[in-house]
Order: structure tokens, then sequence, then C-alpha cells
């Protein structure tokens, strides 16, 4: 096996028969063959292991595309992946399909009154999909306050970033773009500021001690 | 096997809740020889069925009170009526085995000498009852070393100068720094404050059969996946149970506590996982819900001759609702910190703890650096930046450069802040629903403004590139529940003794975060476990003496 990152349920078996976190991350490749047996005899973890949406099955194939369009402008591609890239409509589909299903009846009503306004607008020939970008740009900056607006652009940020389970973050590619790896553990230094870190120093007049 | 008792069995006692202070009971009155039932409202979890999910546990309730099936209402003074929040709960508190010691943060804060004694030390305040608690620093002192001896704390003993004495140092070295914990301290130190390493209910080491820290960066909100955080259902319920005296009984919704004609308790009416209603004989009844549920029991309870809810003879059950309330500020720098590594928080400072009457309102508090989940950080942006398109999404890839420098402080205790039943609205079990009535006394407010006030310098001391400060507003709800069966000697102005025995009902006993007169600073769940550990104590001397 030349794993270097175990899968959380392989971490979780490891630490759960060894009892020490840090010296599995501190020796996991040369453990990993070890635990990977083990993992066989747990229960089924309750994520990551769970295969992710594929298919649009809530939203209609026009109300979809405009809800992809409106979230491709929220997190826009470009040399970094954006919404579409993520998958943020298989996540918003999901969601409004399931755990926010309660919502998609306002969702589905604002969504509909964002459509007519846009129609409305001068020059406008096409749905707000296929519309040219400077048109659907100057349509989102006028509603961009409105409770339609705010769910998508909320359910956006989730899709970026919620588990992969959900169908959004394909690949984990909305935590990659916000600099977040992918871990069960981590090891100092953390960050830039605690490389260097001196250790702590008392103040005057103070008596730090421990057991 | 794990010990069970029948229903029909009259057990020696029946604590309500398994948190951070229904565990310790159960340990401590199991470890005496008592057959003790643990009623848990929630499931049991095993450590690996925690998740990293954030959307589950932030957003969908994954192990909290779910507004869906228990809901509260809630209103900021009674000349309204109360509602429903939109998709939240005001109170919220984990509904698992471990309660909320499941999913905290697990800052461990004693609270100091003046907490205890501030009605005395400032006497009345308009609009406020701050009143001494009818015990003192020193006789909480060895029992919150007990907690972090037996519990387990991590931290380093006599580092700040406004530390309380103590009788022993932490049995665990703090834990490893974070970046946020090295700029909060290189900002505090350049003004002559003194942070120092913070006191956490997580294990920097092995300890206790328990493994160190993973420093996978989910603590608040989350429970622990490798156990190192010092929950309730990792530490002292396995203990309980070991003892072979104690059944921790879970997915079992107590909803009234039954009483005799006598005025005393015979034992706990709840639902059971199949919602068949059951009832639970007991010779006493050890109420440790947290400071939502356990005023929602008691006021569910009431009886002929208890009509205003059982162990209300004074009116105060639910009322002198607390939060803690702070203000706080967010910055970025110049490098990435990685916040999303390691455990929440690293560093404190409490030179801020006392009030000051200088500062022309009551109030005193902590600071803290700490961070936040991804998922919840990207639902906002600061002031001007652009909420969508390129400049939304250079914002989001700068999330490894942020902190927080977080304020923690006081709530005053306030007659009218209370937790009561809503007149119409029930649950999913048909078990009336708590209201809520809060709103902020005008020294809190003004505190929290000082306070970011506060960290705002502290952050730019810190050589902060940009600099969030913290919108204060009216609080609608909290996570820590306080003060709503308060301590007090005085039966007509208080619920309990000072030995956490109700005045009105002899085989009756509340503890846990309600029982607290004041709010402290921030960070109760240390003091709450003391209390547990002290509690018990006196319990198991009644029940020996036969007085309960």
């Amino acid at each position: 096996m030349d794993q270097h990152v175990p899968t959380r349920r392989q971490f979780l078996t490891a630490v759960g028969n060894l009892a020490s976190a840090s010296w599995v991350a501190l020796n996991w490749p040369s453990i990993a063959a070890a635990a990977e047996p083990m993992q066989h005899g747990h229960h089924a973890m309750a994520m990551g292991d769970e295969a992710p949406p594929t298919a649009i099955t809530t939203l209609a194939p026009s109300e979809a595309a405009d809800v992809e369009a409106i979230a491709g402008l929220i997190v826009p591609s470009g040399k970094t992946p954006g919404a579409r890239e993520v998958g943020a409509l298989l996540f918003i589909d999901n969601a409004l399909g399931s755990f926010f299903k309660d919502q998609l009846a306002s969702f589905r009503k604002g969504l509909g009154e964002f459509q007519a306004g846009f129609a409305q607008q001068p020059g406008v020939t096409t749905p707000f999909a296929r519309a040219p970008e400077a048109q659907q740009t100057a349509w989102l900056a006028q509603v961009d306050k409105t409770p339609f607006f705010l769910a998508v652009r909320r359910l956006t940020v989730l899709g970026l970033l919620a588990l992969p389970k959900y169908g959004g973050n394909k690949n984990n590619m909305g935590w990659t773009l916000i600099g977040v790896e992918d871990n069960h553990y981590w090891e100092p230094p953390f960050g830039y500021y605690d490389r260097d870190y001196p250790g702590f120093q008392p103040y005057p007049g103070t008596k730090p001690y421990t057991a | 096997m794990p010990k069970t008792f029948k229903t029909s069995e009259i057990v020696d006692f029946v604590v309500v809740g398994s948190g951070a202070s229904g565990g310790i009971m159960a340990r401590e009155l199991a470890l005496a020889g008592h057959s003790v039932v643990v009623m848990e409202q929630g499931p049991r979890m095993a450590a690996y069925e925690f998740e990293h999910d954030e959307l589950k546990y932030r957003n969908l309730s994954g192990i909290t009170n779910n507004p869906a099936t228990n809901p509260q209402t809630f209103r900021s003074d009674a000349t309204q009526t109360a509602k429903q929040m939109n998709g939240r709960n005001p109170l919220t508190y984990a509904r698992v085995v471990g309660g909320s010691s499941a999913h905290f943060n697990a800052n461990f804060w004693r609270l100091h000498e003046i907490d205890f004694i501030e009605g005395s030390k400032w006497g009345p305040i308009e609009g406020a009852s701050l009143v001494d608690w009818p015990i003192t620093y020193a006789e909480l002192e060895p029992y919150y070393t007990k907690v972090e001896w037996e519990v387990g704390v991590s931290g380093l003993a006599g580092a700040s100068p406004f530390d309380p004495w103590r009788s022993k140092p932490y049995p665990m070295p703090p834990l490893p720094v974070k970046s946020s914990g090295v700029l909060f301290e290189r900002g505090a130190r350049k003004l002559g404050l003194h942070p120092f390493p913070s006191p956490m209910a997580i294990n920097s080491i092995d300890y206790k059969g328990r493994p160190p820290c993973a420093q996978c960066g989910l603590c608040g909100g989350f429970a622990c996946e490798v156990m190192a955080k010092s929950s309730s259902v990792w530490t002292m319920i396995p203990e309980a149970e070991a003892t072979g005296n104690c059944e921790v009984r879970s997915e079992s919704y107590v909803f009234r506590i039954g009483m005799s004609a006598a005025g005393r308790a015979t034992g706990v009416h709840y639902f059971d996982k199949n919602k068949v209603e059951q009832f639970q004989k007991a010779k006493a009844v050890v109420v440790c819900a947290n400071g939502a549920e356990t005023p929602k029991l008691l006021l569910n309870s009431a009886t002929n001759s208890q009509p205003e809810g059982l162990a209300n003879s004074s009116g105060k059950v639910g009322r002198y609702l607390m939060f803690n309330k702070g203000g706080g500020a967010m910055a970025r720098f110049e490098h990435p910190l990685n916040e999303y590594k390691g455990a929440n928080v690293t560093r404190i400072l409490h030179d801020f703890y006392d009030s000051d009457p200088k500062r022309g309102f009551y109030g005193g508090g902590g600071f803290d650096a700490r961070s936040g989940g991804p998922l919840t950080w990207g639902q906002s942006v600061p002031p001007g930046t652009p909420s969508w398109g390129q400049g939304f999404k250079d914002y989001l890839e700068s999330y490894t450069y942020w902190m927080n420098c977080s304020g923690h402080g006081t709530s005053l205790a306030q007659e009218t802040n209370r937790v009561d039943i809503d007149p119409e609205l029930k649950d999913a079990w048909g078990v009336p629903a708590i209201r809520v009535t809060y709103k902020d006394h005008p020294d809190d407010i003004k505190h929290a403004k000082w306070q970011v006030e506060r960290a705002v310098e502290i952050m730019d001391a810190a050589g902060a590139s940009q600099i969030v400060p913290g919108e204060v507003g009216a609080a609608s709800g909290g996570v820590h529940l306080l003060g709503t069966c308060r301590m007090g000697n005085d039966p007509a102005t208080s619920v309990i003794d000072k030995y956490h025995r109700t005045h009105d009902v002899k085989n009756l006993f509340l503890c846990d975060g309600s029982s607290m007169v004041t709010s402290g600073r921030g960070q109760p769940t240390l003091t709450i476990e003391a209390l547990a550990f002290r509690a018990a104590d006196h319990i198991n001397r009644f029940a020996k003496a036969n007085a309960i």
C-alpha cells in the first residue's frame, strides 16, 4: 500500500486501536497497512464513504439552468474553479429535494419572480441562463438584496464548502479554492506565525508550574 | 454488559441529563454505591459516528436540539407574543449522551473569587439582580481541581497574573500554540497585557486512557472523533457505568417529574425511543438537564399543590436567564494562519476580567484567539467586500489568512429574562415547548462594545492588515444557558439551596448551568462540573445520613 493520507475510516480505526492520534499522525505511512484490515470489522462510516448525487432530480431543467447561472456569477469560474466546477448546482438540487425541502416552495416562487423580472428588462430576449453576461450581472445587481438571491448565495457557498457527499465541493475543489487541505489530523506548525514561536515567556512575579 | 434496571424497580437516583453535570453526578452517586439511572433525550453515539460535517452540525441540527422537533419561541419582552425564529432555536444545546460537553469548544476557565461576591462588591444595579453566591471560590476550589484531574484539562498553572489561587497545577501541559495564539499574544504583550496558554478540556498528552488531540481543528459544535476532548461521554459516563450501579438510558425524554401526595418526587415520566410513555421509579431525582431544559421540566411538572411549577414557590424557576455577552473582531494578516488546523483556542487573557467603575458600566470578561469553520465563515463578508462576483471569490480565497479575537463577558441577571412555557406550542412529543423572553441589560451592551474596541486594539498591535470590528446586536439566544434555577439561602428568592436541593421538594436536586447566580465571564462548563462534584458530595452525605 502506498497511500500516505488515510481515509477517515482508516484513521479512526487506527486511533481506536492504538490510542494515540499524534502517534498515528507521525507514523501513518508505516501503520496504514496494518490499519487497513481492521476497518472491515467496523460499522460503515456516516460520512466520507457516501456517494454524492450525480443527477438533477428536484429542479426542472430550466430552473436548474438559471440557478447554475446565478451560482456561477456568485463564485465565478476563472483560473481557479468556481461554483460551476465544484458542482454547486448538484448540491442546491440535492438540498432542496432533501434536508432543505421545506424551502423548495419559496425558492421556486422566488426563482419564478426572478425569471419574470429578468424577462421584462430592456433588450432581454432569452432565459437568464442564456443571456449575455452583461445582462445577467446588471440584473443581479438589481436583485442582490432579495431573499431569493440571498438564498441562492447561501446555498452556493454551502455547495462550495460542504462535504462532497452532498453534491458540491467536487473532489474537494471548494476547500482547495480557499486553501483548506482535507486531513483528519495536523501537527504544529499549523501556520506561518507559529513556526518560530520561542515558547511562552513568564511575566515578572509569576511562577508557572506544571504537574 | 452495562447494568440495566426495570422501570418498576425503585432506583436510588434518577439523573436527568448526561452532560457536563449529569455525567459527574451519575459517576459520583454510583461510585458511592447507589443505583442510578441516567435519562438522556438524545442518542448514544460512538466516537466514529461523529463527523467533520460542518453543514450537518452547524446548519442541520446534527446533534443539537432541532427546531423542527424541539421548537422554542422567542420574544424580547413580555408585551410581545413570542414567535418561532426562522430555522433556529434561541437556546441551543447538544442532544446526545454527553450533552453539550460533547460539542463544546472545551474552554475551561475557573471563575475568580470576585465572581461569587459581586453583589456585595458592586451593590445594586438598576434593572438587574446582581447578588452574591451562597458559596465562595474557596469552597469550590477543591472541586475545580477535582474536575481538572478527574475529567482532564491541559493548561499552564500560574501563567496569568490574574488567575485565582489554586491547590494543584493542571494535570497536562498546554496544547501547542497556533498562529492565532501567537499573533494574539504578540499584540496583547505590546499593549502591556498578559496573554497566557488557554486551559482546555482537551488532552495534550495521553491521559486516563484517551489519546492527545489530533489537532483536526473542529472542536466547537463538533464532538471529538478521537475522544481527546474531555466530554462526559468519554470520561464520567464510562466510569459511572463501570461501577456496575449505573444505567445510561438514551433516547429517553423526561417530560414530567412524578410527585406523591406527600410532596416527594417518586420518579420520572418519560418517552422512550418509540415515543411510548414510561415511568421510572426512584427514591430521589437529580435534574442536570441544562439551563433551558431544567426549568422547562419543573414548569411542566406542576401539581395541584404546586400549580406554578415544581419547586417554584419563589416564582423564580426559569427567571434570571443569562448568556455570556461579548464582542470581538476579525482580523486578516499577511501570511496564512491556517486556523482550520489545531484546537480552536490556544491563548487567552484575563486583564479585563474584573468590572471597573471607571468604564462607566458594570461588566468584565476575557479574550481569546480563535477560529471558525470555513462554511460558516464564508456566509458573510466584511463591510465593503462584494458579496458575489470575483471580489467575493477573492475574499473566499483569503480564508486561511483570518482569525478572530473574541471577547467573552458578563450578562447581568434580570428577573424579566426567562424561560417559561409557551401557551400554545408543543414539541414532536406533544410536550409544551420553551418560550424565551430576553433583552440585554444596557450595561451588557456597553461592555460588549467596549470589548470590540479592545479586540481591535489587540489585533492592530498584532500587525493585522485588515480588521473587521464585530457588530454588537441584541441577544436573541445563546448556548451558555445560565441562572434559571438560581442557588441561594433564601427560599423566597432562589430555587435551590447551597447544596443544590430544591427549597420545596426534599428529594429533588438540580445541578447545571441553571444553578449559577451570576454569569461569570464565559466558558461556564468547568464551574458547572465543579458544582456537580460538590453537589454530589453533599447528596451522598445526605443519603448516608438518611436525610433525603
